[in-house]
């Protein structure tokens, strides 16, 4: 039972899509939990991306072409859990905030928490603080990102935390930042709950968060 | 679309001379020889040369246009050099560029301690590994002097060092006839026979005039040995501006190039068709240290110049870069290591040594080896040149991609990273955060790591039992004949 577990994470971490589609159905005719697959099959996979990727071992292409092979055993589970009413790793709400149009960084970071098994909601770009606001009341997510690019639109992230204060739900959530002009000291000082300098760190303190 | 006539890539290249420039120095050169002319210190070769048609007068032996002509006329276009396992791993041709280290340096950097220190026959072989294991290494040269052993016997044991710890072509010295008889020896245990040696032939020798105007005996000795035997020599003289050579670069080049003929000559008129690699060394004689530069960007100019007089003789040819005067593997080392490196792509040297000296060619550095292997695969990935095809040209992706989205997730960034994009194996790109928390280190720390894991990890292939027989004996036969 275990070794189709290990050969949809192999398949995984190859980026072989369709194999690991495949995969994840078989496992599942096998009788296998919708859960059980997604943690032992397509997360364990991921951890060993991201794990080899922090070593420096994988490149960002690899990455991705990996975070794609989750998606596509994703796809095959996402009714069931649905259904069944089972939690992912959970919702995640990012977006680059107002002023700011720059989304490249704030991709990646989507994309990598996807692949570890998150939900995101992606709001875009020069997103305005009742724009955040809304997305927590309807999502309810665990973790809410913020990206800025420029030292001039970094400022709108504490302008966003200032007013999911005021509406309420502040604390219902936890709040990152990152971005190049960023800082830990910047996050501490704005009332972030946490800050990650690159992608992969992103991940595993959003993790973290969530738990 | 149906399939179109591909566009052909652009590599970047360098001309230091114009035609005219190239025939200027050309007839300069032939006015030193039939004017000025040379001395030669070995009966044999003066000998050789007058009966040719060359004639003596004053002390010097002039040596008319003719037997330049007839010499370039049989000398072969291309050398091919094989590996000592007996594979083409390095056609001297022009147009193509191979690197490798330098021979004889009296110091070395220990790669463990750090320390100065002379060189041993054990250093020899440890840097023959390092640059076996190295990819964008070509050949091998001795980089040390062996001082444990008598200095009569340091070029055999140099030379065995570098045959035990490298598969590679190697380009080697020596000191007079006995070293190159008992290193002819080895080699042709090496390659099965004198024959085979010939067919594939896997080192070459260097030898050398000394500038300005004169053959030493035991240099032309050598010179004959590799014809007589038809190994493929090179015999740079060193025409160090305000030194062996004029102050003014042109002066240096058109001197340079007529000793280097005259071993061009002397081996042709020995064997015809003798593999002759054309070139010399121009340093700057330092006019404040008074030591000979090889950082100078005087190198750098006229490697690319007497490169161009290579083309107009249709020879491949001989330079030197990846080397540099200061006595650290530091920015200085970069900087000088760099430029040369660069010259010597873009001008099509066809064989480079002296990678990883330091300290203006008097050390050698485990550290300057593996940086300058990084250099090489840097500057080639530039004169490589822009691909413009269909593939490349992206219409499709730039089409579809979202205005500020980017195109890091694009299947063309997917399918395509790997060739498209160069990547580091040395140069660090890391994270600030990343860089400090893996102990915050320096390029030259770097390289001390990566040569020392290349010697832990990297294997060679032994030489097979027969040879060492051969090996032992040749030794042996040194002590009992002191």
């Amino acid at each position: 039972m275990a070794d189709i577990l290990q050969e949809i994470a192999t398949n995984l971490y190859d980026g072989e899509d369709e194999k690991v589609a495949q995969l994840v159905q078989k496992a599942l005719d096998e009788g296998m939990s919708p859960q059980e697959v997604l943690n032992d099959g397509l997360i364990a996979g991921m951890d060993v991306v991201g794990r080899d990727f922090k070593a420096g071992d994988l490149f960002v292409p690899e990455v991705l072409i990996a975070a794609r092979a989750m998606q596509a055993g994703m796809d095959v589970l996402r009714p069931l859990l649905a259904q069944g009413n089972v939690p992912t790793v959970g919702k995640y709400v990012i977006g680059t905030v107002q002023g700011d149009l720059h989304d490249i960084g704030k991709n990646l970071v989507k994309m990598m928490l996807e692949g570890a098994g998150f939900e995101v909601i992606d709001l875009g770009v020069d997103v305005e603080p009742g724009v955040f606001i809304e997305a927590v009341r309807e999502h309810q997510p665990k973790v809410v990102g913020m990206s800025a690019l420029l030292t001039t639109t970094m400022v709108n992230m504490k302008a966003t935390i200032e007013a999911l204060e005021d509406a309420g739900v502040r604390d219902s959530v936890k709040i990152m930042v990152g971005g190049a002009p960023v800082t830990a000291a910047f996050a501490e000082e704005i009332g972030a709950d946490a800050y990650a300098p690159d992608a992969p760190t992103a991940v595993e303190i959003a993790r973290q968060l969530a738990e | 679309m149906t399939e179109q006539i591909p566009i052909e890539t652009m590599h970047p290249s360098v001309r230091m001379l114009s035609d005219e420039q190239v025939e200027a120095i050309h007839r300069t050169s032939l006015d030193i020889l039939s004017r000025t002319g040379i001395v030669v210190k070995h009966e044999g070769a003066r000998r050789l040369l007058l009966e040719a048609g060359a004639w003596e007068s004053d002390g010097r032996i002039k040596i008319p246009e003719r037997l330049v002509t007839e010499a370039l006329a049989s000398a072969p276009s291309r050398i091919p050099m094989y590996n000592r396992l007996g594979e083409l791993t390095m056609p001297l041709e022009l147009g193509k560029v191979f690197f490798g280290t330098g021979s004889d340096c009296i110091f070395t950097i220990d790669v463990e301690t750090g320390e100065r220190r002379r060189t041993t026959t054990e250093d020899v072989e440890r840097i023959a590994r390092l640059s076996d294991g190295l990819d964008q290494i070509d050949f091998v040269m001795s980089m040390g002097h062996p001082s444990e052993v008598p200095p009569e016997d340091a070029y055999l044991y140099g030379f065995v060092g570098m045959l035990r710890g490298s598969t590679k072509p190697i380009v080697y010295t020596a000191s007079d006839r006995r070293d190159m008889e008992d290193i002819y020896e080895i080699a042709c245990a090496v390659a099965g026979g004198e024959e085979a040696l010939r067919e594939r032939p896997f080192l070459l020798h260097y030898a050398e005039p000394i500038s300005p105007l004169l053959l030493p005996p035991e240099s032309v000795d050598k010179l004959l040995f590799c014809a007589e035997k038809e190994i493929p020599v090179t015999y740079p003289p060193s025409p160090n501006t305000g030194g062996g050579g004029p102050i003014t670069m042109a002066g240096a080049l058109a001197l340079g190039n007529a000793e280097s003929l005259v071993g061009l000559v002397l081996t042709q008129l020995v064997r015809p068709g003798t593999p002759f690699l054309y070139g010399m060394n121009i340093a700057a004689l330092d006019m404040k240290s008074a030591i000979v530069s090889y950082g100078a960007p005087e190198w750098a100019t006229t490697m690319p110049a007497w490169t161009d007089l290579a083309r107009f003789y249709g020879l491949p040819v001989w330079g030197a870069a990846g080397a540099t005067d200061s006595k650290v593997v530091d920015a200085q080392a970069g900087i000088e290591a760099t430029v040369s490196i660069m010259m010597a792509f873009l001008s099509r040297c066809t064989l480079v040594h002296d990678v990883g000296y330091i300290e203006y060619g008097t050390t050698s550095s485990m550290e300057m080896v593996v940086i300058a292997d990084e250099i090489i695969r840097d500057v080639r990935h530039i004169v490589g040149g822009v691909e413009v095809s269909e593939r490349t040209l992206a219409r499709e992706p730039i089409h579809r991609a979202r205005p500020g989205g980017g195109f890091l997730a694009d299947d063309h960034t997917l399918k395509n990273w790997r060739w498209a994009q160069w990547r580091p194996l040395l140069l660090d790109r890391m994270r600030y955060g990343e860089w400090v928390e893996k102990g915050g280190k320096d390029m030259t720390t770097r390289a001390n790591e990566r040569a020392r894991q290349i010697l832990a990890e990297h294997e060679v292939e032994p030489l097979p039992e027969d040879v060492e027989k051969v090996v032992r004996r040749v030794l042996e036969r040194r002590k009992r004949n002191k």
